[in-house]
């Protein structure tokens, strides 16, 4: 199957090295003390962090710091064929303690001894790339719930299909049985925490796959709300290339709430 | 679960005796409520409604299969509602199960009639495609995003929202084939077949505390409830199902009672959910 | 801002919006640079500067570990945190619902990292003497706080390992009876002298706990009348008894009176529609939108309807240009 077309434009009209359109919401669970929903094109997850709170299980708890605990699960309509899969699948197993080690590592829980975080990721519709979109509504959750870090995560796939890198797989791509690698970065220490592959691929090729990957991320960072679409990165060269360029570093939960609820409630204003 | 100390729970008592509940409310108002459709553009239908911090999301597929040999001139829908832990930390693993299945088989109660599928408020009859040979499958999944009582109503009126906003694909039945064969099917990808909601009903569930009941509890209303009656009752006024929960009894001259009131408020909250589901569709068309 | 569940038509949204951009312009720290998401760096203007929470060194620059507002105190630079649960200091008036009686504490759930513990020992006793507690004292605790009770305490301290200490050696703190609590963003609410507010011409008790809790409810003497509580207790089976019955008749003489539950709701509904906004809760602003709606005639319920909020919004970006040029 042909998954570039001549003119370089992928089945969804997409270049190879664009990502799908992003948006994300603050503050949809009303509960829970921090919670996200995140978009990236038909995949929309949403997430929900409970705590720092004590520690439900006494056996679990730790002296020296927070114990972290994560649950993924996808709604019985969140796929094109509706399933109806138990709890607790190997796979949505393997991808809990995934989010979890990966939000654990930046989360700073020395600071929060003896208490219990929980993240809970929803999928409401799953369209490829549900990995990184968990991954990135968790951290906006995160952000939300004033949980302290050591750096924001990101997260982006990218594959290797038709001989082309290809950034951000949908469900059709993904399922084409190429490799598919999942990049976790902390952006601003600019490490790795997150990598993911199947499948086989050259070295040399995986490098580049990987660059592109990163640099999915990368560009992550620097979304907006209701960004348009058409945001693209230049696979080789350093640096984002795009012709919807934001110019501010702006990130969601800037965007949102926070610097609105300082404004109002700023103690110098109060007489 | 919510604890509520022994003031506070005198409190809300005390507000639902006096017609003045914690919120301002009165028994019968309802929080407003918010409807979107087209929520998630995989499925057929989907829609998503808040009232107040309950928020639950329905959705309709619709896939093709063989009427059962009982009743070979009905479709045939299947409720699945699921608690995400994102609503309530308890419900992570296997804790929401059971809340769950006591939401199925309620939405069940209320909306799709007996085993044999008559009465049911959905229309069965309008699922078929070939009769005994093909129909259309409905499979309405809900899930609770956030909850904050009241969760039946809630479901009810998403489900009721995203039928609204399904369109079933038109299909074209080959040329008849031999009769004990299965015919061949066409699904049209471009024409739609609105599904007709007129019939579909509304659920009000009547929270009993003390002597009187609420429409529309909170969660910390519902923990001081006796008993709860939903009641599902459609535009002409015909209950399509019931159902009660709570352990203590009522007097069945209550129940008359409770199932008058529920006719008066249902009719609100029916021309309520209909302006808003117009409202929601115009926008949806709109983006 | 968050959660703001509303269908506001074109001209309300407008208003809003302005009214929202007047309050921006007003604020002395419109400086973007004062707001910071996770991972941004702090520029650091001087040397020798002391790091406080919610950062840390990166790369030998100074990075925000947290979303907020930059808040810096001669050498001492820290991220005050939005939206966050609540950080303990000593002296602070919380309160408290009640998770656990354990041997000579209680367990207080006050929306922090852990559950906060008030030990038997840092509570006046129910006939008021000072003396050494007793094992009766301590059989006897469920008669003073039970599961699910709510208390008014202090913070007495915090150990190095997390855990919080309270105390409520005063007649104001103890149980609270008959009202109810709304729960609101501890950052909603600023650290004040007085955190109990009797409101004469309502009759009502409002007690803005630092931790986020307001309770507002029947106006209470001293709260602390522990020897009147245990007389009230033996009417108590009595009264459990009619639960149990399974027609349960009410008198509605032991409730709440009408004006003044009317009055806890007006309060609860102006908090809800200020803490949904993002605005401070201090007991003036709670009782200027109450006296808004009162004005304008609203009944309790449609507080919470969107023309409300655009109001509030309103009045607030008035009230703050006016204070402003004041000073």
């Amino acid at each position: 199957m042909e998954f570039v077309s001549p003119e370089g434009l992928r089945l969804d009209g997409r270049r190879p090295t664009e990502m799908r359109q992003l948006r994300a919401e603050i503050g949809n669970v009303a509960k829970a003390d921090g919670s996200a929903v995140f978009e990236m094109g038909n995949t929309k997850v949403i997430a929900a962090v409970y705590g720092p709170r004590e520690v439900q299980n006494k056996s679990q708890q730790m002296s020296d710091q927070a114990l972290v605990r994560c649950e993924y699960s996808m709604a019985n309509f969140s796929t094109g064929d509706r399933m109806r899969k138990p709890k607790g699948d190997r796979r949505s197993t393997e991808i809990s303690l995934v989010i979890r080690q990966t939000m654990e590592a930046c989360i700073l829980t020395h600071l929060m001894p003896r208490s219990q975080i929980d993240i809970f990721v929803q999928v409401l519709q799953a369209d490829g790339g549900t990995r990184s979109a968990c991954i990135n509504a968790a951290t906006l959750a995160l952000q939300d719930a004033g949980i302290p870090m050591r750096d924001i995560v990101t997260s982006c796939s990218a594959g290797y299909l038709n001989s082309t890198p290809l950034l951000d797989l949908n469900y059709v791509e993904d399922s084409a049985g190429g490799p598919d690698v999942t990049v976790g970065i902390l952006p601003t220490l600019d490490k790795v925490t997150l990598l993911q592959m199947d499948a086989k691929l050259p070295t040399n090729t995986f490098e580049d796959v990987m660059q592109l990957a990163i640099e999915g991320c990368i560009a992550r960072e620097y979304q907006a709300v209701g960004m348009p679409p058409g945001f693209m990165i230049d696979s080789h060269g350093k640096g984002i290339r795009s012709y919807n360029y934001v110019p501010d570093r702006y990130k969601v939960a800037k965007m949102q709430g926070l610097l609105n609820g300082n404004v109002y409630s700023n103690p110098t204003l109060v007489s | 679960m919510v604890g509520l100390s022994e003031g506070e729970q005198e409190f809300i008592k005390g507000g639902i005796a006096q017609d003045l509940r914690s919120d301002g409310r009165k028994r019968y108002t309802y929080r407003p409520i918010y409807v979107e459709t087209g929520v998630i553009p995989q499925a057929n239908g989907s829609a998503r409604v808040r009232m107040g911090s309950t928020d639950v999301i329905a959705s309709v597929k619709a896939e093709l299969g063989r009427p059962s040999a009982m009743q070979p001139d009905k479709g045939k829908v299947a409720i699945f509602v699921d608690c995400s832990p994102t609503a309530e930390p308890t419900f992570e693993g296997r804790g929401g199960e059971e809340l769950s299945a006591e939401l199925s088989s309620a939405l069940q109660h209320c909306l799709l009639g007996g085993k044999s599928g008559a009465g049911a408020g959905i229309d069965l009859s309008s699922l078929v495609v070939v009769e005994g040979k093909v129909c259309w499958d409905l499979y309405i999944d809900g899930l609770v995003i956030s909850s904050d009582g009241n969760l039946l109503d809630a479901l009810g009126a998403a489900i009721k929202a995203a039928l609204s906003n399904t369109g079933i694909p038109s299909v074209h039945v080959a040329a008849e084939a031999a009769s004990d064969e299965q015919p061949e099917v066409d699904i049209s990808d471009e024409e739609f077949l609105q599904f007709d909601t007129s019939g579909v009903p509304v659920i009000t569930t009547l929270t009993k505390v003390g002597k009187h009941y609420i429409v529309d509890a909170t969660l910390e209303e519902e923990s001081q409830m006796s008993s709860a009656v939903s009641i599902s009752i459609n535009r002409q006024g015909h209950i399509c199902g019931m159902i009660k929960r709570g352990g203590v009894g009522l007097d069945p001259s209550v129940i008359l009672d409770m199932i008058s009131v529920a006719n008066f408020v249902s009719r609100q909250l029916m021309d309520k959910l209909d302006s808003e589901i117009a409202a929601a569709d115009a926008d949806e068309d709109e983006s | 801002m968050r959660n703001l569940q509303l269908s506001f038509n074109q001209t309300q949204k407008v208003r809003l919006e302005k009214a929202l951009e007047r309050l921006e312009s007003l604020s002395s720290k419109s400086n973007p640079n004062s707001c910071v998401t996770v991972g941004d760096t702090i520029p650091v203007y001087e040397d020798g500067i002391l790091k406080g929470h919610g950062t840390s060194d990166q790369k030998g620059e100074l990075a925000a570990t947290v979303c907020g507002v930059v808040e810096r105190i001669n050498k001492l630079i820290y991220v005050r945190a939005l939206r966050a649960r609540y950080k303990p200091e000593t002296g602070d008036i919380v309160i408290g619902r009640v998770i656990e009686v354990v041997p000579k504490r209680w367990k207080l759930e006050i929306n922090f990292t852990q559950d906060a513990i008030l030990m038997l020992s840092s509570m006046n006793l129910p006939d008021g003497i000072q003396r050494r507690r007793t094992a009766v004292d301590e059989l006897n605790m469920r008669s003073i706080f039970t599961e699910n009770d709510l208390v008014c305490a202090e913070v007495r301290s915090s150990q190095g390992d997390g855990s919080l200490q309270l105390q409520a050696r005063n007649q104001k703190y103890g149980k609270l009876e008959r009202g109810q609590l709304l729960t609101v963003d501890p950052y909603l609410v600023k650290r004040r002298k007085q955190h109990f507010h009797h409101l004469e011409e309502y009759g009502i008790d409002l007690i803005i706990g630092c931790n986020g809790y307001i309770w507002i409810g029947d106006h209470a003497e001293a709260r602390d009348k522990m020897v009147v509580d245990q007389g009230s207790n033996s009417e108590q089976p009595i009264a459990k008894c009619d639960k149990n019955s399974m027609d349960l008749d009410e008198q509605d003489g032991t409730y709440t009176p009408q004006e003044a539950r009317e009055n806890i709701c007006r309060i609860a509904n102006a908090i809800r529609v200020l803490s949904r906004l993002g605005f401070n809760i201090t007991v003036e602003v709670i009782l200027e939108t109450v006296n808004l709606s009162n004005s304008l005639n609203l009944d309790i319920h449609d507080m919470l309807g969107s023309e409300f909020y655009v109001l509030v919004a309103e009045s607030e970006a008035e009230r703050r240009s006016l204070s402003k040029r004041k000073r």
